[in-house]
């Protein structure tokens, strides 16, 4: 396989977030992974403490610039996540647009993030940024709950309310959209949250169908940080081998996703005793022990297709 | 296995060097990587062009007081590599005292990054700095010939040359050196190149003795970038499953850098064409298609243990 990635996140020194938590699963799967460090950290922010380094609009452009030059700007897919900047994320959709005019089959996965739970954890003039350029350039997108209803201005409180808002996003560009979390209720009860999936193509004859599925996910008594970059960069590897198959891909995507956190969470409560809720760097992603499991995930949910 | 490693080396966008080089198969291992990126470059500077941006001393400590602050400061090994900025590399030292003091069983790898083939590639004040600084707090030291001779400011012509000046290197620090390449002839040929290594072991019987260990390498006529920080990681890694056997060490690191170079020249040669040399960007390190060499090195390399000195301790 012969497949490479540009993907523009955050670096942390320590812990798997942004590349960190998107690098090692993609390389492990065969992928060549270009990546450009938009900041680096010590550490993700829900430490106690962290320090770092942020790279700017210009610098980004630099870099680009080395690899144009070079000749080597080709990528079959561009990954991008957390931003807080938007002069750097106007800066990205330029590249992306770029590459695309390089690669026209260039997929551009996106995860638009902007907030959760209801309210928004990056500055508020990242929206319009999003909602009018690069979503526009996405192929793939990976929105929770609340990154959906911003991004179409209308709320989910039902599962046809979820279609309405996946099939105003594929208007907006992209073919595949995944809600990764809502608040919608589980037919298996309130230890699990709905995830939802639709995949717009056309047919031979040039007929417009769309594939939509729904996950019933576990939930966890725990909060995870980078979690939304792996699930981004697998749903990435899944559905470059499963295409036309979202169901397929939502189920591998979302299994890795399972093993990964229950390996963790084990290991978080381990380090951290009876009784005691684990810290952030306890609660790191166990990314390398993982390996075989990214490799080839035992497919551990079945999404349900959907009309 | 519950293994964490620092490195302190660069980034580039595309290909493999510095860490780039050295993370995945170090994770690939099952080791953690925390990476400090010394640099973030487009590509390395093989290529026609390259771009990006350093960091200071000032960032590299601002960014370890944020793994300090979090106590979290604790690690198993430290692996540095190329560095062109004295001032960044004391910083470095300065980190790597008080991480030992942290865990004084701290391994530090250290590739001590001057030059090759009779020429130094970076600036001349780095020599000092090295020779009285770094490799003093080195553990595991790779240098090939020419960084070995300017480090103990001895020639090395003859294979009883290199061997003294292993014992020199000893001296300044490292219990475990390996002379990555040399000039020496090769008992198989011209094809070959020599490698060398040592490592200081204490005997049951409280003796102090070395294995000293010779390698021959297939030499390969084009040039590779990332392959000596390769060599370090996987000397890490090989090294701490075999800790007191220098040659199952070597064997193992050798025959991924055979496995790995092998893949990227065929492939590199396929994609340039029938009679036409490869560019920098075609010899880039076919590493994640490696990842089962890396995993599990099926050993092609025969080792000849050279002989086994033992000395009395001078206590």
């Amino acid at each position: 396989m012969e497949c490479r990635v540009l993907s523009i996140q955050s670096h942390v020194v320590r812990g798997y977030v942004g590349n960190k938590s998107a690098s090692f699963p993609l390389q492990v799967l065969g992928f060549e992974v270009d990546s450009i460090n938009s900041v680096q950290f010590s550490n993700h922010t829900g430490y106690s403490h962290w320090k770092g380094q942020v790279l700017t609009a210009d610098e980004l452009h630099v870099l680009y610039e080395g690899i144009k030059l070079n000749k080597v700007h080709q990528y079959d897919y561009v990954l991008t996540g957390y931003t807080r900047d938007t002069s750097f994320l106007e800066m990205v959709v330029d590249i992306i647009q770029e590459l695309k005019r390089a690669n026209p089959n260039l997929v551009y996965v996106c995860d638009p993030v902007l907030g959760d739970h209801g309210s928004m954890y990056v500055p508020q003039n990242l929206y319009p940024v999003y909602k009018n350029k690069v979503v526009p350039v996405a192929d793939i997108i990976t929105p929770n709950q609340f990154e959906a209803e911003l991004l179409t201005g209308k709320n989910i409180t039902t599962e046809k309310d979820a279609v309405e808002v996946m099939d105003l996003l594929h208007a907006m560009g992209p073919d595949t959209v995944v809600i990764t979390s809502s608040d919608l209720p589980s037919r298996l009860g309130d230890r699990f949250l709905v995830s939802l999936g639709s995949q717009r193509k056309v047919r031979p004859d040039g007929s417009r169908t769309t594939q939509r599925v729904r996950m019933e996910v576990h939930k966890v008594d725990a909060v995870f940080v980078g979690t939304g970059d792996l699930f981004a960069a697998m749903l990435l590897a899944w559905t470059h081998h499963y295409p036309d198959d979202l169901k397929m891909a939502c189920e591998k995507t979302f299994s890795v996703m399972h093993h990964v956190i229950q390996r963790t969470i084990s290991y978080a409560h381990e380090l951290a005793g009876p009784g005691r809720r684990p810290s952030p760097p306890q609660l790191e992603l166990r990314m390398v022990q993982s390996k075989a499991d990214i490799e080839d995930p035992a497919i551990v949910l079945e999404a349900t297709v959907i009309s | 296995m519950e293994c964490r490693v620092l490195s302190i080396q660069s980034h580039v966008v595309r290909g493999y060097v510095g860490n780039k080089s050295a993370t995945f198969p170090l994770q690939v291992l099952g080791f953690e990587v925390d990476s400090i990126n010394s640099v973030q470059f487009s590509n390395h500077t093989g290529y026609a062009h390259w771009k990006g941006q350093v960091l200071t001393a000032e960032e590299l400590n601002v960014l370890y007081e944020g793994i300090k602050l979090n106590q979290v400061n604790r690690y198993d090994y430290i692996l540095t590599g190329y560095s062109r900025d004295s001032s960044f590399l004391e910083t470095v030292v300065d980190i790597i005292q008080e991480l030992k003091k942290a865990n004084p069983s701290l391994v530090y790898v250290c590739d001590p990054v001057m030059g090759d083939h009779g020429a130094m590639y970076v600036p001349e004040y780095l020599l000092p700095v090295y020779r009285d600084k770094v490799v003093p707090l080195a553990d595991i030291l790779t240098p090939n010939q020419f960084e070995a001779e300017l480090l103990t400011g001895r020639k090395i012509t003859t294979e009883e040359d290199a061997l003294e000046v292993m014992d020199l290197l000893h001296k300044l620090g490292p219990e475990t050196v390996v002379l990555t390449s040399t000039d020496l002839p090769s008992k198989r040929g011209d094809q070959f190149l020599v490698a060398l290594g040592s490592q200081n072991i204490v005997k049951a019987d409280g003796t102090k003795t070395s294995q000293k260990i010779c390698m021959d390498m297939p030499k390969v006529d084009a040039v590779f970038v990332g392959t000596g920080d390769l060599f370090a990681a996987m000397l890490l890694a090989w090294t701490h499953h075999h800790p007191k056997d220098l040659k199952a060490a070597c064997e193992k690191t050798a025959s991924v850098m055979h496995h790995v170079i092998r893949r990227t020249m065929t492939y590199a040669n396929e994609m340039a064409g029938p009679g036409k040399r490869p560019s920098p960007a075609q010899l880039e390190l076919r590493m994640v298609q490696s990842k089962a060499d890396i995993e599990n090195p099926a050993v092609v390399r025969r080792t000849l243990v050279l002989n086994v000195f033992m000395y009395q301790c001078n206590n």
